[in-house]
């Protein structure tokens, strides 16, 4: 071996074992530099119970908006009556956890704590859902609902949401699974306060979430025309 | 081998780790598009990025594979995924949906130690110096689905490829590439000759061709300098693949390879053996000039209910050097001992012909009812030669030996050294192919499938050659450039029916035009009896009809049972079994009568009759009667989340029948792996594999001859049968060999964040040994006490043995800058008898050899940085 050769080895080396320290000083520094917020894993999300009773008690607040019974006051707000109890308390979660930001939302629920999510979740799954409409079922909304459009990578909203928008209606399998309980019932949601959603998955406003990612890659597919005839559709469904 | 594992976590992806020189630079996707052969070249890379593929060093993506499951980091057999890279989402290009990422790295290579050790560069052309280890441009739309990749990499002029392609994902896709890779063939050679790379080979001064002596030709061996040999192949290409119109996908590629170099070869002016002074064995070099064009074109059609193939293939190799000449140095002596006349000292090689290649096929697949499949394929080839045909010797003068009236075995060189002298003046060698192809699946219920095929498969060789002089009315071919007959008086290679000398003569005159028809029938089901089990038959009857060989019909019965479960107490365990049977009509020993001269008027037999062909009991080893059997296990646990632990067991047994000729080979080996991925930062893998394989051959030596107290030409030498006066059991002998491989390996990969760490260690180790026995040395070519003791020592074993350890540390300095150090030290042994005694020197009496072989023992290191930038 030439002298150049075992000098470069011994920088090698060298640099080896500074290496350690060098890292654990690296991740001090990435430690102190303010960080978003985790992305929150609902890969293994189990559905969720809570006591729906109580859940009255503490929905007060929230009837201001989303309607004493779970039918939103306005458009722009959800319609909350009838949602998978497991959605419901996901998206608690994620206000809290400053996955999803909203100016009211936010700071509702940062004063919640995970009884009173399970609580308030389970009272507005318990609710009536909003009455079914007459939805177009020829329209361009059904077709990218219903099948998708394969040429635009556009997959069919109905294998998570369910082919009425009830929900999703998984096989039994011994495969692994997605968790199912936390993909929303879409059918009696207005299609204002989707139409806003949809677009938040586009820019990146709503992605820290593993649903949110999933929905961030279906929403990118769809152009204006698309997001608006969804929302149509699914506000008459 | 390490390549061989198909998993991205397996070692051979800690090996691209390791010696890529990315390190921390916020990533560039540029991962492979995963080609298919219709389109562009098959793998880039080289010893530095084994798969082109450096971007997968960027950190791991710790969401892992999907968002939608949980705890999918594993096949469905239990194998664990790697974690992906993160995705790189590019930078925007200009106003438009276009976006790009790209990467450069750059950096320095030192080599040390034995850097021209043979295995150590065999394949790569390391070489201390600046590198341009990847040049990754990619430019995506993510709109549209169109996309540009530009990819590079240098390590040298002789190892360095670069490729571009486009497209739009579902519509087309297009390629162009060009790359270099280095063979090396040896690194220690020694050849005495000017002109090394082309045609001629001349002797250096002092020697003079044909009249030099052995010491003098040791002499300037010992001083030839050292030099390597190999080639360089160059490879370029340029694809496209298409939909033509609503369902019809078109795809044409064109490649050309051009081979360029030299490599080891030989020079026989017959033998050197047991005479000295006789004749010349010589390792000469011969120079590598082909290129090779190959033209692929398809179109197809995939409907619901029929799919519809079309493919042409052409293949055009073209070798731009057609022979080698070269200058023997030493005299010849003739074993008569009568004055020599000959002067022959040079020799020559007609080397690889022109050829081309077309195969046209098509296929076509029908769904049927019961979840069922038919499909028919039908397919028709040619290959062509016909280049015109080199003179049957370049001597000059006289050949041969004059022993007494009427004994003149001289030849005149001036019949034989022009194209006058063939029967044809092109070889018009023509091989037809023929393929139909049909096979039908069923699937009636998901427990239950059955399939049949059939498969009939034609090769007809059309060339037909005969060796006629027209000048001389004699058949057959100067043997050896003429130096066999200026040996052996007689042995001129030529029958001539009009002169005593030679009308016994059987010699070669036609062509051997093999060919074969094989027809294939198979019928297999499987069925599942369990959710998580199945089990599957297959019964395959194949029917060979070889053209020109020893037997006219070959049949071969095989079944195979396999088993699979992916529960058995957590594991995936897959089995199978297989046993065959191969049987044909009555051997015949001696099929080549009509290509021998013996079948030609005016064939006279010998006083004694003509020689056996060969041991009548002997029996060729793709021919006889076999039994063999295989088995293999195969098991993949799943340890704990992040851990699988698998192995394999196989054995392959073969047993022919057969007095003389290949008796059995046998084949038993393991593996044994565990890889661990605790974190997406950490990845752990360890493996150990051994193989033992043996080889079991039978002969017999003829005992016609002197050493058995006989004469050349006894009566007894047309008895074929082995215990017979020719082939007696006495002089039977038996081989056996045996071969043992070991490999094994750990490798170790941490991102620390700011640091990511590679460390490995590989161990390949293969001990080959050639053992015999002998029933007396009556089997032995000589039976002096010195040969005889020798033969009693055996061969010394053959042993290679490497060890190689490799560290990399990689150090991001921000988000587009990073910098790689990375070190391999690399130890090697090398023992083979083959080249025992040629460190000290090339030459023995008439016998000259070239190269030394691989460097007995070496030690190589390599260090390198590398700087990466994101562009």
């Amino acid at each position: 071996m030439t002298c150049r050769t075992s000098l470069l080895w011994m920088c090698l080396l060298g640099a080896g074992l500074a290496s350690g320290a060098a890292a654990q000083q690296a991740a001090e520094d990435a430690g102190a530099a303010t960080k978003p917020a985790a992305m929150l894993d609902l890969r293994r999300q189990p559905a969720v119970s809570g006591d729906a009773q109580a859940g009255a008690g503490k929905a007060a607040v929230c009837a201001a908006c989303h309607g004493a019974h779970g039918v939103a006051v306005a458009p722009n707000f959800p319609n909350l009556a009838g949602q998978s109890a497991t959605y419901l308390y996901v998206q608690l979660k994620s206000f809290k956890g400053g996955q999803r930001s909203d100016a009211v939302m936010s700071g509702q629920a940062a004063a919640l704590s995970d009884a009173d999510m399970r609580d308030l979740a389970s009272y507005y799954a318990a609710q009536a859902a909003k009455l079914p409409g007459r939805a177009d079922v020829a329209s361009r909304g059904a077709q990218l609902y219903h099948a998708g459009d394969p040429a635009r990578g556009i997959p069919p909203c109905q294998g998570c949401h369910g082919p009425d928008g009830m929900g999703p209606r998984p096989h039994p399998s011994s495969a692994p699974q997605p968790p199912w309980a936390s993909f929303p019932r879409l059918r009696g949601q207005s299609g204002q306060y989707l139409a806003h959603e949809l677009h938040d998955f586009r820019s990146g406003m709503r992605a820290a979430t593993s649903n949110a990612k999933v929905m961030q890659g279906v929403a990118a597919t769809l152009d204006e025309a698309d997001v608006q005839a969804l929302s149509a559709y699914l506000d008459a469904l | 081998m390490l390549a061989l594992k198909g998993n991205r976590t397996t070692p051979t992806a800690l090996a691209l780790a390791l010696l890529c020189g990315l390190s921390g630079t916020p990533d560039v996707r540029a991962g492979d598009t995963s080609g298919t052969i219709r389109v562009g070249d098959m793998q880039f890379g080289n010893a530095l990025d084994l798969r082109g593929w450096t971007p997968m060093l960027q950190p791991a993506d710790p969401d892992g594979v999907s968002y939608l499951h949980a705890g999918m980091r594993r096949t469905p057999t239990g194998a664990l995924y790697p974690y992906p890279p993160l995705a790189d989402a590019g930078k925007p290009l200009g106003q438009g949906d276009w976006t790009y990422a790209g990467l450069i790295e750059l950096g320095y290579l030192h080599v040390g130690g034995d850097r021209n050790a043979e295995y150590f560069r065999q394949y790569a052309d390391w070489k201390s110096g600046a590198v341009l280890g990847l040049f990754a441009l990619n430019f995506d739309n993510r709109k549209t689905g169109s996309y540009v990749e530009l990819r590079g990499s240098r390590l040298s002029g002789d190892d360095q490829y670069y490729r571009l392609r486009a497209g739009r994902y579902g519509s087309y896709r297009l390629e162009g590439f060009y790359r270099d890779m280095p063979h090396t063939v040896s690194t220690r050679a020694y050849p005495i000759w000017n002109g090394v790379g082309g045609t001629d080979l001349t002797l250096p001064a002092p020697l003079v061709a044909g009249a030099s002596t052995p010491a003098q030709v040791a002499a300037v061996s010992a001083a030839a300098p050292r030099r390597s040999l190999g080639l360089t192949r160059t490879r370029a290409g340029l694809g496209y693949e298409g939909v033509l119109y609503r369902d019809w996908i078109g795809s044409a590629a064109i490649t050309n390879e051009k081979r360029s170099g030299t490599r080891l070869w030989g020079g026989s002016m017959f033998f050197n053996f047991p005479f000295p002074d006789d004749g010349g064995i010589l390792e000469t070099v011969r120079p590598i000039d082909f290129r090779t064009t190959d033209i692929n074109l398809s179109v197809r059609n995939v409907g619901k209910l029929w799919r519809f193939l079309a493919t042409y293939n052409g293949s055009f190799f073209r070798n731009h050097k057609d022979h080698l000449n070269f200058e023997s140095p030493f005299a010849l002596y003739n074993v008569a001992g009568t004055p020599q006349m000959a002067d022959i000292k040079d020799g020559q090689f007609s080397l690889e012909p022109d050829n081309d290649y077309h195969n046209l096929r098509l296929d076509l697949t029908r769904e049927l009812k019961w979840n069922g499949q038919f499909s028919v394929a039908g397919a028709w080839g040619t290959m062509r030669q016909n280049d015109a045909l080199l003179p049957p010797t370049t001597c000059t003068g006289v050949g041969g030996i004059y022993i007494a009236p009427p004994a003149d075995y001289t030849f005149q060189c001036a019949n034989w050294n022009t194209t006058a002298a063939l029967s044809q003046k092109s070889a018009n060698a023509r091989i037809d192919t023929g393929l139909f192809d049909a096979r039908v699946t069923f699937r009636p219920t998901p427990a239950f499938g059955w399939h049949a095929g059939l498969r009939w498969y034609r090769e007809d060789n059309k060339t037909r050659y005969l060796a006629y002089n027209p000048l001389t009315g004699q058949y057959g071919y100067i043997s050896e450039n003429g130096s066999q007959g200026s040996v052996v008086p007689g042995e001129t290679g030529i029958f001539d029916p009009t002169n005593p000398l030679y009308w016994s003569r059987n010699v070669t005159v036609r062509n051997v035009p093999f060919g074969y028809t094989d027809t294939v029938l198979e019928l297999g089901a499987d069925w599942q009896p369990g959710r998580k089990s199945s089990l599957g038959v297959t019964y395959t009857y194949d029917h060979n009809r070889p053209k020109y060989r020893e037997r006219k019909r070959v049949d071969e019965q095989r079944i195979k049972f396999d088993w699979v479960s992916r529960d058995v107490i957590g594991a995936t365990v897959r089995l199978s079994w297989e046993y065959a049977k191969r049987t044909g009509d009555r051997y015949n020993y001696d099929p080549y009568v009509p290509f021998f001269s013996r079948s030609l008027p005016g064939f006279v037999d010998p006083a004694n009759g003509l020689p056996a062909h060969t041991v009548a009991d002997m029996r060729k080893y793709d021919l006889s009667d076999r039994t063999e059997s295989k088995a293999r296990a195969i098991i993949t646990y799943p340890w704990g989340e992040s851990a699988t632990l698998s192995a394999t067991f196989y054995g392959n047994r073969d047993q022919y029948d057969a007095l003389i000729g290949r008796q059995h080979t046998r084949t038993t080996g393991a593996t044994v792996q565990w890889d661990w991925q605790p974190t997406p930062a950490t990845t752990v893998n360890a493996y150990l594999g051994a193989e033992t394989s043996r080889l079991g051959i039978s002969n017999v030596n003829d005992a016609d001859g002197p050493d058995n107290g006989a004469v050349f030409g006894t009566p007894e030498q047309v008895n074929p049968n082995l215990g017979g006066p020719l082939y007696p059991f006495a002089n039977q002998w038996w081989e056996l060999d045996r071969e043992r491989n070991r490999n094994g390996g750990f490798s170790l990969s941490h991102d620390f964040g700011r640091v990511r760490a590679d460390l490995r260690y590989d161990y390949t180790g293969s001990l080959g040994h050639v053992g015999y026995s002998y029933a007396t040395i009556g089997a032995l070519a000589t039976r002096d006490p010195a040969s005889v003791a020798a033969a009693a020592a055996g061969f010394p074993d053959n042993k290679y043995r490497t060890n190689t350890l490799d560290l990399g540390l990689s150090f991001t300095v921000s988000r587009s800058v990073g910098v790689r150090l990375f070190g391999r030290y690399q130890s090697g042994a090398f023992s083979d008898w083959h080249y025992a005694g040629l460190d000290n020197t090339l030459s023995y009496d008439h016998r000259l050899y070239t190269d030394k072989g691989g460097q007995l023992h070496y030690n190589v290191s390599l260090v390198g940085v590398m700087l990466n930038l994101k562009l």
